[in-house]
């Protein structure tokens, strides 16, 4: 359909300019104060309208018709249904220890991170359903007719099982959750299908979940070398504090500088695989971000926010939302024709409980 | 290039992606698109609405038509124009008033919901039956895991001290705790937990009167009802803001409350151990002790540090010098107990090897 120019550019693209989301930006600060936060959720829409309709895909603007009113009922009945239940039993438990009831009060405490912990997992389905199904493009819309509660469940024991060999099965468990999830996913008459692998992740996983210990391992060679190299005891007394205390400050920079590295170089690898592993139809995706981008990526956003004394946070979707689609990339091809609405059911606002439990993207 | 001065009209049917070049017909408060072939509607206009101004392009959708849109873009002829919704930017109501009016209305509204949050609590409190708070103080304490302490000449000192600070004390509920904690507290339903830490550390029975006092002031005063309410509709009002703002505010607005509810229950103290005749000055010496633990010693003379104002309870030294003001020179003072009394109250906890100690569990 859309004639390729001879230069190689991005099925996706986004026009917008920084200068124009200030005008969204700020208004949306200013309500967001002034109501007591009971704004935002119109102006997470107003942000997504302006993100979305400067999103081209091929040809065409993509749309989004999320409406700040459906998140707010869904937060109002989140907050009856799910928060003031929680407090409540949060009293009760703390009743319970005052009384010495400490194993019933634990027990139910235990119950309710349980609850809460599937609750996330559908919460992160649901997200992602409402996401799809508010999305548009020439008219036509994705969702799912899976309510979630299935993959809540999934979402449970999944992470329970990632953790449970010391952490180890988490690439696991995030990949498959993650293809778990798009498979139920649809676009028009298509569904998404997902099959992006695990092992590829395991090296970049281990390297991020060594760091500490070869950080340790390092410090304790280091020290043990300088000791044996040290003459007496008392030579080692000024020299030796010295030494200490750069040690003490490599190893404090070794985790603040070297983990955030290892676990963005995990992350950007996890990303380029789940989405390198999506296809619908005859659409394949590809994130092209890298370990280096990502990181780049996150130096700017920290020295934008230092640099503006923290009003720049509010620039933050702006930039993530741009990183996103700059690095997205889709190839095959679209029968326009065949690509009809679809059939998925369309939660309206307050009957989809969670769809405004809206966690995380993607 | 020049500007476009025609009027386009696309439109997606919201059944199959296919992009249309459409022409608009008007038919009264009807309308048609029309196709070179084809012609789609009647639709009419009370169904449209508006979705999304994209670049230069209007977009407008169809009330149960999911997915149908009609793109209108250039000088949109007046009589169509007319007919077709307004543009949204903000959503309803700001939309309706413009960004700066819209500003201070919610000002005032956000204004008028705090103030009525922080103020109803005041007259709401007493009106709350003591039957309720008496329920709660039960779910709430029971009988506090078996840690409260009684042996009969203790419990006698004790009934003998809450007596002398108060006129109706059958309404009251005080019990030491086999705590070993320099604390007190008060809850619902006019219940007072002395910790046995507090009585042991004391030096005289007029320090645990004066802080006895101090705590059923605060029952008095209706202080537990007050903040349980403030706290709760602090957390529908605020309920909005998102995590760590939110909670600053709270706990700031609760904190300035809480100092204001401690300098009147201090008072309230005052006033008591006037009436009993008991002496404040061991009370006084009490925060003396106190301040040197919390270190607001150390601030300065003013005490007027950002810790001292961010602390829940006024200053020690600040409290101190407020009970010592409080004496009445030639007055004739005596103890609140008698030494053998006392030795019984401090005992208490020590005597009776039935109570359960310890506590793994903080409250302030
Ligand atoms: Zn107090």
């Amino acid at each position: 359909m859309s004639e390729d120019l001879g230069q190689r550019h991005s099925a996706f693209r986004f026009h917008g300019t920084w200068q124009e989301f200030a005008g969204i930006a700020f208004p949306n600060l200013l309500l967001t104060i002034v109501t007591l936060g009971i704004y935002r959720f119109w102006a997470t829409t107003r942000e997504r309208e302006y993100f979305w309709g400067k999103t081209d895909f091929i040809d065409e603007r993509l749309e989004w018709t999320g409406r700040g009113i459906e998140l707010f009922i869904g937060f109002i009945m989140v907050f009856f249904l799910i928060g003031l239940p929680f407090i409540i039993i949060q009293l009760i438990s703390q009743g319970l220890i005052f009384r010495g009831e400490t194993i019933i009060a634990g027990l139910v405490t235990l119950l309710m991170l349980l609850l809460l912990f599937y609750l996330t997992g559908v919460a992160y389905f649901r997200a992602l359903r409402y996401r799809l199904s508010r999305t548009y493009w020439r008219g036509i819309r994705g969702g799912s007719d899976d309510p979630g509660f299935q993959y809540g469940i999934s979402y449970m024991w999944k992470s329970f099982a990632g953790w449970l060999p010391i952490f180890l099965m988490v690439p696991w468990s995030m990949i498959s959750l993650w293809n778990e999830r798009w498979n139920a996913m649809s676009f028009g008459p298509h569904r998404f299908v997902a099959t992006a692998e695990w092992k590829p992740l395991m090296k970049r996983y281990l390297l991020f979940y060594l760091v500490p210990f070869l950080i340790f391992v390092g410090a304790v060679v280091f020290g043990i070398a300088v000791a044996a190299s040290g003459n007496s005891p008392d030579a080692l007394g000024g020299t030796g504090m010295a030494i200490g205390g750069i040690l003490l400050i490599f190893a404090v920079l070794a985790m603040y500088i070297i983990l955030p590295l290892a676990a963005l170089a995990f992350y950007s690898k996890y990303f380029r695989l789940a989405v390198g592993g999506l296809r619908l139809h005859n659409l394949e995706f590809e994130f092209r971000a890298r370990a280096p981008d990502w990181i780049l990526f996150f130096l700017a956003n920290m020295a934008i926010i230092i640099c503006t004394l923290g009003i720049g946070y509010i620039f933050m979707p702006y930039r993530s939302w741009k990183f996103f689609i700059d690095h997205m990339e889709a190839y095959g091809e679209i029968n326009i024709d065949e690509l009809t609405q679809s059939e998925t059911i369309v939660s309206k606002h307050g009957e989809g409980l969670l769809d405004a439990f809206d966690v995380g993207a993607i | 290039m020049t500007a476009p001065t025609f009027f386009d009209a696309w439109h997606y049917d919201g059944k199959s992606a296919i992009k249309r070049k459409v022409e608009v017909q008007t038919i009264g408060q009807q309308f048609f698109l029309l196709e070179t072939e084809r012609r789609h509607g009647p639709f009419m206009f009370a169904d449209v609405e508006y979705i999304a101004q994209k670049g230069d392009v209007d977009v407008y959708g169809l009330n149960g038509e999911d997915g149908w849109r009609l793109m209108l873009s250039g000088p949109v002829p007046t009589e169509l124009a007319a007919m077709l919704p307004a543009r949204r930017r903000y959503g309803g109501w700001v939309d309706r008033l413009g960004l700066g009016k819209a500003t201070v209305a919610f000002t005032l509204a956000s204004a008028a919901a705090v103030a009525v949050v922080l103020f109803s609590p005041q007259w709401l409190a007493p009106l709350i039956p003591s039957s309720v708070d008496k329920k709660l103080g039960d779910a709430l304490v029971g009988d506090f895991g078996g840690r409260f302490c009684s042996t009969p000449a203790g419990d006698a000192a004790l009934k003998k001290m809450v007596a002398s600070l108060d006129q109706n004390p059958q309404d009251l509920q005080v019990e030491v705790a086999k705590i070993d904690m320099i604390n007190a507290v008060a809850l619902p339903g006019g219940k007072v937990i002395l910790f046995d830490g507090l009585v042991k550390q004391a030096r005289s029975p007029d320090e645990v009167a004066g802080v006895l006092a101090h705590e059923i002031g605060h029952i008095r005063e209706k202080h537990v009802m007050q903040a349980l309410l403030r706290q709760m509709g602090l957390a529908v009002v605020l309920g909005g803001v998102d995590g760590n703002s939110g909670a600053l505010v709270n706990n700031m607005l609760a904190m300035s409350y809480s100092r204001g509810s401690e300098a009147e229950a201090d008072a309230h103290s005052m006033k008591v151990l006037g009436n009993a005749a008991i002496s404040p000055v061991a009370t006084a010496s009490f925060f003396e002790r106190l301040s040197e633990l919390d270190g607001s010693a150390r601030s300065g003379d003013k005490g007027q540090g950002i810790a001292g104002y961010m602390s829940s309870h006024p200053l020690s030294r600040e409290r101190k010098k407020a009970f010592e003001k409080s004496i009445v020179k030639g007055k004739n003072y005596k103890p609140a107990l008698t030494s053998a009394e006392w030795t019984e109250l401090r005992t208490m906890c020590t005597q009776d090897r039935k109570a359960k100690s310890g506590f793994g569990f903080d409250f302030n």
